[in-house]
């Protein structure tokens, strides 16, 4: 039985912590929805918990969400497009990087969200705001990692490169690619998590499906405790796809630790 | 007669103060097979003049030629292991090491002999497949110079190969260093401040001085291999090169 037991490793101190907390805050919730029972303004936690873990199932919202996370994926690909050899260039070029650099720190200032009126005046309501806004929020961490990944490139990589023989084109390949690579996928994680974040609020304004329409929805129609729920969820989702880029990012880039598999 | 460096002048233009003059002139010539270390006080230019021989500097004023034929450009001709050995990190050990052969488009079986020779040589036999960060300091300086001597270099220039390993390892690693380098029988010119170090692995040492960076001894280290550290010539030699480098370093107060 011991043995059995030894198997399972205790939880750290930080993972019962973080259990802790939960629990208080959701106790606080259940009496505190009780105390004021207005379930519009806060529903109860039983409730909510139970649409929380229905909505997993429910095809509507999972095929919303589904849309949402679509678009996210296609909005970082174009950012990525653009992003990843804007950022090559203008780490390899200094003239490039001086002529592009204030351009892009200016139009970086705009709050995401004031893209919004814009983007509907370009592309009507439907996928093209919603994606632009995907873009504009993915495209510049994307370029800003890719470019000082180049540039924090060891000068001595490039001319032991050279040193041995290698042309112009395979010092780019073998040196410059893989040397900015763990930025580019750091920028890369950034960019889906500030798209998932702004696409939610392009999609209150600019469309009629997805994730955030389905927050939008559930507030028109006061169902308060599907809303709590649907916020949850996103916060769950978010969670986790960082977690899969996270890992994605270390196997990737097994060579940066030590513990990395030979290979 | 392999290397010739003949009055080499060498100017880091400054816009807004004087330029700066790192080597004034300096001259010296290193005989095929020979092992030359550059010896001087810290910021005299040893690595500014190692890196004009490797070809990723120009010289200001006068000419380095390998062979009689001029430097201009770096070229596997001239093995180069850097001060940190910017081995490419995301290359595991065997990808590191056949890099050059790579770039010169050798098929991949020769690739292989050459490989599995050259690890023996360094005994890292079965460390191919390991990443640089999993390896030892001296593991990775024995990579560096491995990688540097694939193609059949007509000379290895090492910039301080030891100088981050520290105080205990180091007469470890300049043994491994003295018989690798023996094997492949390849002429060194190696940049070191370490005086002892360079006792123990030259033919020659070269005193380089602190301002202007021109020759101040050229000494012949007559003693037989492997060198016995404790020796009194030895000694002898370390506290003659230790009087002449501290000359070097008084030059610059004057
Ligand atoms: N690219 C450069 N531009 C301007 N000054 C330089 C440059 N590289 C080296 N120097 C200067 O040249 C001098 C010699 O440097 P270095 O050759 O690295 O010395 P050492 O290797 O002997 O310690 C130093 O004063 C350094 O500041
Ligand atoms: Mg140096």
């Amino acid at each position: 039985m011991e043995r059995i037991l030894r198997k399972f490793p205790k939880p750290s101190k930080g993972t019962l912590m973080f259990f802790g907390g939960l629990a208080v805050a959701f106790v606080v919730w259940h009496f505190a929805s009780l105390h004021i029972d207005q379930a519009i303004r806060l529903p109860n936690f039983v409730t909510t918990m139970q649409a929380f873990f229905t909505n997993w199932t429910n095809s509507w919202v999972m095929e919303n969400l589904g849309i949402t996370l679509w678009r996210v994926l296609r909005g970082v690909g174009y950012a990525s497009l653009i992003g990843l050899p804007l950022g090559m260039f203008m780490g390899y070029s200094k003239t490039i990087r001086q002529a592009i650099s204030p351009l892009m720190n200016s139009i970086r200032q705009i709050p995401i969200m004031a893209w919004v009126p814009m983007a509907i005046l370009w592309f009507g309501l439907g996928e093209g705001p919603t994606l632009f806004i995907i873009f504009m929020s993915a495209v510049f961490p994307l370029m800003i990692n890719t470019l000082s990944g180049v540039m924090n490139i060891d000068p001595n990589y490039i001319s032991a490169a050279k040193s041995m023989g290698a042309s112009t084109l395979k010092i780019f390949v073998t040196i410059i690619l893989p040397g900015a690579f763990p930025s580019f996928l750091t920028g890369l994680r950034m960019a889906v998590g500030l798209g998932w974040m702004s696409v939610i609020c392009a999609e209150f304004i600019a469309t009629s499906s997805g994730f955030g329409f389905l927050l939008i929805q559930a507030q028109i129609q006061f169902r308060t405790a599907d809303l709590w729920s649907l916020m949850i969820m996103a916060a769950v989702t978010g969670y986790f796809i960082d977690r899969i880029l996270l890992l994605v990012e270390r196997s990737l880039t097994s060579w940066r630790f030590k513990d990395a598999a030979e290979n | 007669m392999p290397l010739k460096i003949n009055n080499v002048r060498k100017v880091f233009p400054n816009k807004k103060e004087v330029d700066h003059v790192v080597i004034k002139g300096f001259s010296a010539e290193i005989e095929e097979g020979e092992f030359v270390s550059l010896i001087g006080p810290s910021g005299c230019g040893k690595t500014t003049m190692l890196s004009m021989v490797g070809g990723f500097q120009q010289t200001t004023d006068g000419l380095i030629a390998l062979d009689d034929v001029e430097i201009d450009g770096p070229s596997v001709e001239r093995g180069y292991v850097f001060q940190n050995y910017a081995l490419f990190p995301w290359m595991n050990v065997g990808r590191n090491i056949t890099y050059s052969l790579r770039m010169q488009g050798m098929p991949k079986e020769q690739r292989d002999v050459r490989l599995k020779e050259l690890l023996e040589m360094a005994y890292l036999t079965g460390h191919e497949k390991k990443f640089p960060i999993q390896l030892s300091g001296g593991m990775q300086q024995r990579v560096a110079v491995l990688r540097a001597l694939a193609s059949h270099p007509r000379i290895l220039l090492l910039d301080e190969p030891l100088g981050a390993v520290d105080f205990q390892m180091r007469e470890i690693l300049q043994n491994e260093l003295a018989s690798l380098v023996q094997k492949a029988g390849t002429t060194v010119m190696m940049v070191t401040h370490d005086v002892s170090e360079a006792v123990f692995l030259s033919d020659r040492v070269l005193v380089m001085q602190s301002n202007g960076g021109e020759l101040l001894a050229d000494v012949k280290i007559d003693l037989p291999r492997p060198r016995d550290r404790s020796s009194d010539q030895f000694k002898t030699y370390n506290n003659d090169l230790t009087d002449l480098l501290r000359k070097a370093f008084n030059y610059s107060k004057e």
